[in-house]
């Protein structure tokens, strides 16, 4: 005989009574619509702090790296954290599109678009430190191997070089990945909008797009193999990037713990930054029938899990240093918790380890004021993350004689600053010309888009029994 | 619905596709070649303050390299000779030449004369003639054939890989120590020859940086 | 020179254009011009002189693809001169009335680099920090170009006509105050100075000289003599605050330093070594050096002499003066414990004095040698014959009383200062006003020069003919390496002129001089004694001494001893600056102080407990560099300095260093520090007391070590010389951790093939280089290092190693290739401390290396660690990871602000050395093993030899080459005989983080104290 079980139906995606056209008009207007006047005041305050990036790397290229706080033994400072903040930043969209799509999270359609676009430009603000950090910038093409009279290639021992090639690609796929999710609706906005100038420029976007079978045959299959492709990068850019500091020698940068750990980190403060973001959205655009509290609620899991394990890692650091028995890094360790950075280490413990714990509870997670305070929070720790670790590993390494104290420069702060310009301009731009949110795919994530759901008769999606087998006993 | 586009644009994408491709291969061939000292060095030939000929004097007259240039063996300089050398033989000779009068006020005023450098090594690059000419790198392997030219000019890359392409294999280039000031020197056993010469005298060019870079 | 004279037109030419541009203008008014346009990108070693003497025609600011570069040679080339390959010439260098004999290099007739002189005793082929740096004295932009007529420039012949005019009468009263010096010519000329003009009167002005010291043995032997020590004679050394190897505090510190490190050697357990006392009030590097150091004020110390002699008397006889002495520090424990050893070791005991301290105390401390019987043995007495017989300092002052009440209508200045150092309640400046005529012959147009109707513009000692004595009497002759830059005389040039009315030549006024001196050919010795560097046998005759008569009636009245409770200040001459002769010269003002590691400044240095009780922070911030402003009061005088807290300091007292302060004589010395000169007066001039308190208000210093201990690690590893006979791998990895190196055994059950070099199991590809390459290595002995600082001069001299200023270096920029690291140890009030020079360790398995993306740094086949700098790109990625933090990075584009300020860049130019790269902007450098040297050996040697390995010595590093105490060896390793392999053999070798695994070439010798029982 067959048993029968009830049947819990997810929360449905979307809020709202909201058919294929509605979810159309709800999104693609955003684009169709006259631009609001806010817009224009966003896009001038980034673009003025756009223009206070491009300054101060103009001044830094015509002074030199001297204008920054760099010193002896400290020679990395802001440039690489700003690098390595930003680049995990640049985490998030990628493993929400690509690695949730290929465990079939729906929930990611309604927010995957808006994260990869935020993955991109985060990774053209973190590409623009490497190049920028060396002291003589109109040879850095020589990190990249090509012929020359000098017959000479780069080292492929350096981490450096890895870097180069880890970044690019990520970037190049995340961008590829991007874009064909965005082929159809393209399309859908090619169709809806009424100017010629706009039909054309969203017609070549859509590379001809008819949503013909094979076409839809062609793209699921693209997606899944970018999507395939794109997963293991997200692991291993910043795995490679953790080896800039883990293969060196400097007690509190030589650790395997590296990987993983800067992973954790990324995905804890994309998230965050997703949420940051999101959260503005919603309002403005009025989406929350696509990116609903449950939304949020799911990802504040992800960034209470990954903050935690975060907050493992830096136990495990002080750990290993113990059980290590290398005095050097026993005494870098204790140095961050107690030395000249002691308040940037506690100002790290408190937002990245302490801050999530509140998810915990099922009131503050779902509550989106807390969620938006909490995002900002954790991302301002991730900084200091790597601040922590950048800075203080050199300043008190192994010879006592060496050690010195870094402190950052008004460039340092503009640079960095200057950055934000770059990312919201580029994000103000998405915002305004791209559906975001990904039409096709919210649609197919709509209960309507569930044959199970319709019930002929009364024309309703209801919940039904389904048969499901007993396990056999046997076999096991 | 109406057409946006007419028909061929179906091809586009593909042709763009193809197009970058072969386009940024291009670019990099273009830099390596054309940007090289192969292509952007060779043939400079400044006009002197002197038009003194090298193939008057070292090709017809067949003076050797070292009356003039005495220092090369010793030094890491190849001297540019003095006026006094020059005066020499012009005390006697062409006495009233045109071409002779810089020289000539250069002896009576004490004035040097101010020649224009042909071969142009970067400061960071160090070279060191004695190292070469006693171990037999003749000096046409980087001067060219001196003997021919009326006027002076840069016959070899002197780029960084060239260097590199001799000391890395010495052998095809090396020659008899006292047949380095001979120009067109040619046998036709040079592997041969040239890895008897390496081993007795025990080549070894460097290759590492500091060789020349410090 | 024909090539000389080329260089300045075609300079001129790009120089002119340079003027023009409004960015060239803008940036040589600036302290440190930031515009990076790639101007001097040009200016590198073989651009600026380039082959045959020959120089560049910069096109101006064109950097375009192929600028137009002239080729120069001779028209009429010098016989011997093969371009390309330097000559050396002996020469000497004056200081303190003493000269040091030199070599100098010099390319295509430009000195660049100075050495010692082997065949010269107080020099020994060695060199202080003043002898390397004079290279950038005398190519200094700085520096008086022309006489001066009441401001007015004027011509050296505009001169000597008034001269000659001036001194037709030669009945006038005429003042001559001449610095300390021993030129026989200056003797002579003084002499016919004296009989030309009756009524002329020559005193000699040394703010910092040794005429107490003289004064002392007259006292005592009723002789101004000159007392010189023979520390290699001695077993015991008792130093009164005497800081013999500190070239500010002692004419001759070369010889010194190098005898007294002789003796210390350590080879073996069978070596012996000698035992060192210092008593004083700072903490100087003889003290860090000794193996006892008591810290008392300069005033107390004089009570110990006294103390200490009333003791002796009590067991040898000759210091019947001091018998039953008592005072406060008779009952020291120091009393007693030296009394022992002295007696122990009388004959070979050495017992000195400061030359601050009073003539009382120097004539004790004679007293004493002699009663011990040391004079003869560890310390000869010596009659000098161009000293005079009264007292310089009382002359002076007596002098200046009569200028005050204007008994002279002339006065002549040569070469001092006093304007700026004579004591302060003489009133130097005033007197001068009641004077008619005043002269003044100097390098700089200074404070004095700005008092005088006439300033003549002195030649450098690199420019001009003169000669000279060593500390113990050995004739030199000083030769000139180049023609003066700025047509400057030398004094006795001067001299002649004011004699004669003429200007007369150098060369011939010392030849008339040796012309006596020699007896025999003249020609021939002449050329025997300028290739030397020295006439042989010509030292003094050691005079015998006995106590005089009426020694004990003379010294007990001034037996009465004052210890000041409160504060006492002492005033030093700056250890880099001397008197502030050297204050425009940027390569001193940038080497960090030997103990505090200050550049660019002077503070008022006390102990913690000092600072504590002026409610001051007894320790400095980690993270700034703001330090507290005190103010300090003696007589009517005041002067604010920052204070910095000197472990070891004595309680209640105060160290403040003059020389600093100084105003219109150059671009380096302008502004930099405070003026101390105020504080001194003649009766008082060294130590006095004096009220101190803090003013609230903070100073930026800019120190290069930020942290002073060891925390517990074993970069420097250290023993008694019992210890060290008990367990000679007492430095060794396992007796310091007490397990061996990690890794070691591994290797061993690896079979790793590189067990020989007992390294311990690594990843990386460990071969070494080809068999015909020689493999360089280092080693550095800590027992002979007293940290002086004179290889990080000598290196940045070899290496054309940029100044950056103070701004940068308070950002730890410093450039420095060598810097020496100072650890103080135990009890923070009254420390050990311990020196340690790091260069690039020239890692075989080196970290720096794996990290660089472009492969600007790998190794050599000879095993150095070779920087490229023209491939680097700048990630700074080695330095971050180079444990040993030796890599300097060119934040900005400092070559081009170090040798481009001012208005004609090519002179300090001529100061690099040709065979080195000048390193631009955004590239990295470290230590090279100085490669320029060791290519240049080995190409030498695969001309001669065939073979690429060097013999050994050959090759030289400068920073071995200038080392006094010998603790630098350089060599190949693979001659198993060679200095460096055997040094590398000895039980005591080890380097700094063995358990990295990155296997330094240049490894370290541990240190060894030699304790007395009794006091430990």
């Amino acid at each position: 005989m067959s048993k029968t079980y009830e049947y819990v139906p997810e929360p449905a995606l979307v809020k709202g009574n909201h058919d294929f056209s509605s979810i159309n008009s709800l999104i693609t207007d955003i684009n169709l619509r006259p631009t609001p006047k806010g817009w224009y005041i966003a896009f001038g305050l980034s673009n003025l702090l756009l223009f206070v990036l491009l300054f101060s790397i103009g001044y830094l290229i015509w002074e030199g790296t001297g204008i920054w706080g760099l010193n002896q033994p400290v020679g990395w400072g802001w440039a690489i954290i700003n690098f390595v903040w930003w680049v995990g930043i640049g985490h998030a969209g990628t493993l929400i599109s690509a690695i949730l799509f290929l465990f079939r999270q729906d929930w990611r359609t309604a927010i995957n678009r808006f994260a990869e676009a935020m993955t991109i430009f985060a990774v053209m603000c973190a590409g623009i430190f490497p190049a920028i950090h060396v002291g003589r910038i109109w040879v850095i093409y020589w990190v990249f191997p090509v012929p020359n009279s000098m017959a000479m290639w780069p080292n492929f021992n350096s981490p450096l070089l890895w870097d180069v090639f880890a970044v690019s690609t990520y970037f190049t796929v995340s961008l590829l990945f991007w874009y064909v999710g965005l082929v159809p609706d393209f399309a859908t906005l090619r169709d809806r909008i009424k100017s010629k100038m706009g039909k054309m420029i969203y017609g070549v976007a859509a590379l001809g797009w008819r949503g013909s079978n094979r076409h839809w045959w062609n793209y699921e299959k693209a997606y899944m193999i970018l999507a395939g492709l794109a997963t293991p990068l997200v692991l291993s850019v910043h795995t490679i990037v953790s080896f800039d500091f883990a293969v060196s020698i400097i007690p509190g940068w030589h650790t395997t713990i590296f990987p993983p750990y800067f992973v954790a980190g990324a995905v804890f403060s994309g998230f965050a930054m997703v949420l940051t973001l999101m959260i503005i959205c919603r309002k403005i655009y009025k989406l929350e029938d696509i990116m609903t509290v449950d939304h949020i609620e799911k990802m504040n899991l992800i960034i209470l899990v990954t903050g935690s394990m975060v907050g493992f890692a830096y136990l495990m650091e002080f750990f290993i240093a113990w059980y290590g028995q290398v005095e050097y890094e026993k005494a870098i360790f204790i140095l961050r918790a107690t030395g000249p950075y002691a308040w940037a280490y506690w100002i790290m413990i408190t937002c990245n380890v302490l801050s999530p714990q509140f998810f915990w509870s099922k009131k503050l997670r779902r509550n989106v004021a807390f969620t938006f305070f909490i995002s900002i929070v954790v991302n301002i720790g991730m900084w200091f993350e790597r601040f922590v670790i950048t800075v203080t590993s050199l300043s008190t390494d192994y010879l006592p004689s060496s050690w010195g104290y870094f402190s950052p420069t008004i460039w340092d702060v503009l640079t960095y600053v200057g950055t934000f310009g770059l990312f919201f301009t580029f994000f103000l731009l998405f915002l305004r010309f791209m559906p975001m949110v990904a039409v096709a795919e919210i649609k197919g994530a709509m209960p309507q888009a569930d044959p199970h759901n319709y019930d002929p008769e009364t024309g309703d999606y209801s919940p039904q029994e389904i048969e499901i087998p007993e396990p056999n006993k046997e076999s096991v | 619905m109406a057409q946006i586009f007419p028909k061929w644009t179906n091809e586009a994408p593909r042709r763009i596709l193809i197009g970058t491709i072969i386009i940024l291969n291009a670019a990099v061939f273009g830099v390596w070649y054309f940007f090289s000292p192969e292509f952007t060095q060779v043939g400079y030939a400044p006009e002197q303050p002197v038009p003194f000929s090298h193939q008057l004097h070292a090709g017809q007259l067949g003076m050797d390299c070292q009356y003039c240039h005495t220092q090369v063996a010793e030094s890491k300089h190849a001297n540019i000779p003095a006026t006094q050398t020059c005066m020499n033989c012009h005390n006697q000779i062409q006495t009233d030449s045109e071409n002779l009068q810089p020289v000539r006020d250069s002896w009576e005023n004490d004035e040097p004369i101010e020649w224009v450098r042909v071969h142009m090594l970067p400061d960071y690059a160090y070279f060191n003639h004695s190292a070469h000419v006693n171990v037999g790198v003749g000096c046409e392997s980087c001067h060219g054939r001196i003997d021919r030219m009326e006027v002076v000019y840069q016959a070899e890359p002197l780029s960084m890989g060239w260097c590199l392409d001799c000391h890395r294999e010495p052998e095809k280039h090396v020659r008899p120590v006292d047949e380095v000031t001979t120009m067109g020197y040619e046998v036709e056993n040079q592997i041969e020859m040239g890895l008897e010469l390496v081993a007795k005298q025990n080549i070894n060019a460097p290759t590492y940086c500091q060789a020349c870079h410090y | 020179m024909s090539d000389q004279k080329t260089n300045d037109t075609t300079y001129w030419k790009s120089l002119n254009e340079l003027a023009k541009n409004k960015e060239y203008k803008k940036y040589a008014e600036r302290e440190f011009p930031e515009d990076a346009s790639e101007l001097t990108d040009q200016v590198s070693r073989r651009s600026f002189l380039r082959v045959m003497g020959a120089s560049i025609a910069l096109a101006g600011f064109a950097s375009c693809r192929k600028p137009v570069q002239k080729i120069i040679p001779y028209s009429k080339q010098p016989e011997d001169q093969v371009i390309g390959i330097p000559d050396y010439y002996a020469t000497s260098m004056p200081f303190l009335g003493a000269v040091t004999g030199l070599l100098v290099e010099n390319n295509e007739g430009r000195p660049s680099k100075i050495e010692g002189n082997t065949e010269h005793p107080a020099s020994g082929g060695k060199t202080n920090i003043y002898h390397q740096a004079a290279m950038l004295g005398m190519y200094d932009p700085d520096r008086s170009r022309s006489p001066r007529n009441n401001g007015e420039q004027a011509s050296y012949s505009d001169f000597a006509s008034f001269a000659s005019s001036h001194f037709e009468d030669v009945n006038r009263n005429i003042l001559f105050i001449s610095e300390a010096n021993s030129s026989p010519t200056l003797q002579r000329l003084k002499e016919s100075t004296g009989e030309q003009f009756p009524n002329s009167r020559w005193v000699t002005f040394e703010p910092f000289g040794d005429d107490n010291r003289l004064e002392g043995a007259n006292m005592a032997f009723g002789q101004r003599l000159r007392a010189i020590p023979h520390f290699d004679n001695a077993d015991v050394i008792v130093s009164f605050d005497d800081d013999f190897m500190t070239p500010s505090e002692h004419a001759n510190s070369v010889e010194n330093s190098r005898r007294l490190t002789a003796a210390r050697k350590v080879r073996s357990t069978d070596d012996s070594m000698n035992r060192i006392y210092m008593a004083e009030s700072g903490f100087s590097i003889t003290g860090g050096f000794a193996d006892h150091r008591l810290r008392l004020k300069t005033s107390e110390i004089e009570a110990l002499v006294f103390a200490l002699a009333g003791r002796l008397a009590e067991d040898v006889s000759g210091l019947s003066a001091f018998s039953g002495y008592r005072n406060d520090l008779t009952g020291h424990a120091w009393v007693e414990t030296l009394a022992q050893e002295l007696l122990d070791n009388s004959e070979n005991s050495l017992l000195s004095a400061g030359q601050h301290h009073k003539p009382s105390v120097h004539a004790a401390i004679a007293a004493m040698n002699s009663a011990l019987g040391n004079i003869g043995n560890t310390v000869t007495f010596h009659d000098l014959p161009h000293q005079g017989n009264e007292s310089s300092i009382t002359a002076f002052a007596d002098a200046i009383n009569q200028v005050q009440a204007g008994n002279y209508d002339t006065v002549v200045i040569i070469g001092t200062n006093p304007a700026f150092t004579a004591p302060a309640d003489l009133r130097f400046s005033d007197a001068l006003t009641n004077v008619e005529t005043k002269i003044h012959l100097s390098e700089y147009v200074n404070e004095t020069s700005a008092l005088c109707d006439w300033h003549v513009n002195r030649a450098h000692f690199l420019e001009a003919w003169g000669d000279g004595r060593s500390y113990s009497g050995e004739l030199s002759i000083i030769q000139p390496q180049i023609q003066p830059l700025f047509d400057g005389v030398s004094e006795i040039e001067f001299l002649h002129t004011i004699l004669t009315g003429d200007s007369g030549s150098g060369y011939d006024l010392v030849q008339e001089t040796w012309d006596d001196v020699f007896t025999g050919d003249f020609n021939n010795l002449w050329e025997q004694v300028l290739h030397d560097g020295i006439f042989a046998e010509s030292g003094f005759e050691e005079t015998n001494v006995s106590l005089s008569g009426n020694f004990g009636d003379e010294i007990s009245p001034l037996l009465e001893t004052s210890i000041t409770d409160g504060i006492e200040i002492t005033i030093k001459p700056d250890p880099r600056l001397f008197d502030g002769r050297f204050a425009n010269n940027s390569w001193l003002q940038e080497l960090p102080d030997p103990m505090t590691k200050i550049t660019w400044d002077n503070v008022a240095l006390m102990s913690p407990a000092t600072a504590e009780s002026l409610g001051l922070p007894r320790e400095r911030s980690f993270s700034s560099n703001d330090v507290p402003v005190v103010r300090i009061s003696a007589g009517d005088e005041t002067i604010e300095i920052a204070a910095w807290v000197q472990p070891g300091h004595a309680d209640n007292a105060i160290t403040l260093y003059a020389g600093y302060g100084r105003e219109n004589i150059g671009r380096v010395a302008d502004g930099v520090g405070v003026n101390i000169y105020p504080l001194r007066t003649s009766n008082a001039p060294y130590y006095r007391p004096a009220d101190v308190e803090a003013t609230g208000q903070t100073y930026e210093v800019a120190c290069v070590q930020d942290h002073h201990n060891l925390e517990g690690r074993d970069m420097v590893r250290a023993a008694t010389l019992d210890e060290y006979r008990e367990n000679p791998n007492f430095s060794s990895y396992e007796s310091v951790h007490g397990y061996e190196v990690p890794g070691i055994k591994e290797a061993e059950l690896d079979g790793d093939d590189n067990l020989a070099e007992g390294g311990p199991i690594s990843l990386f590809d460990e071969k070494y280089g080809p068999d015909y390459q020689p493999q360089w290595g280092m080693s550095i002995d800590l027992n002979d290092c007293f940290g002086c600082g004179v290889c990080t001069i000598a290196c940045q001299a070899e290496n054309n190693i940029p100044v950056v200023g103070k701004r940068e270096v308070k950002r730890r920029r410093i450039m420095h290739w060598i810097r020496t690291d100072r650890y103080y140890e135990g009890d923070e009030d009254n420390p050990g401390v311990y020196h340690q020079p790091v260069p690039c360790m020239h890692c075989e398995l080196a970290p720096c290396e794996q990290v660089c993306p472009v492969a600007a740094t790998v190794h050599s086949e000879d095993g150095m660690n070779q920087m490229t700098y023209n491939r680097c790109i700048g990630t700074r990625y080695c330095a971050n990871n180079c444990p040993f933090k030796v890599r300097r990075f060119n934040f900005f584009n400092y070559t081009k602000e170090y040798l481009t300020t001012g208005d004609d860049p090519e002179i300090i130019q001529m100061a690099m050395n040709p065979e080195v790269t000048i390193r631009f902007r955004g590239v990295m450098e470290k230590c090279s093993y100085c490669v320029q040297r060791v290519n240049r050996a080995k190409i030498d040697s695969r001309k001669e030899t065939g073979s690429r390995k060097p013999a050994d010595g050959t090759v030289q590093t400068a920073c071995q080459q200038a080392c006094p105490a010998d603790a630098i060896q350089f060599g190949d390793l693979t001659d198993r005989e060679s200095v460096v392999s055997q040094t590398k053999m000895n039980e005591r070798n080890y380097v700094m983080l063995e358990e990295l695994n990155v296997r330094p070439r240049t490894s370290y010798l541990a240190k060894i104290h030699n304790p007395n029982p009794e006091l430990t």
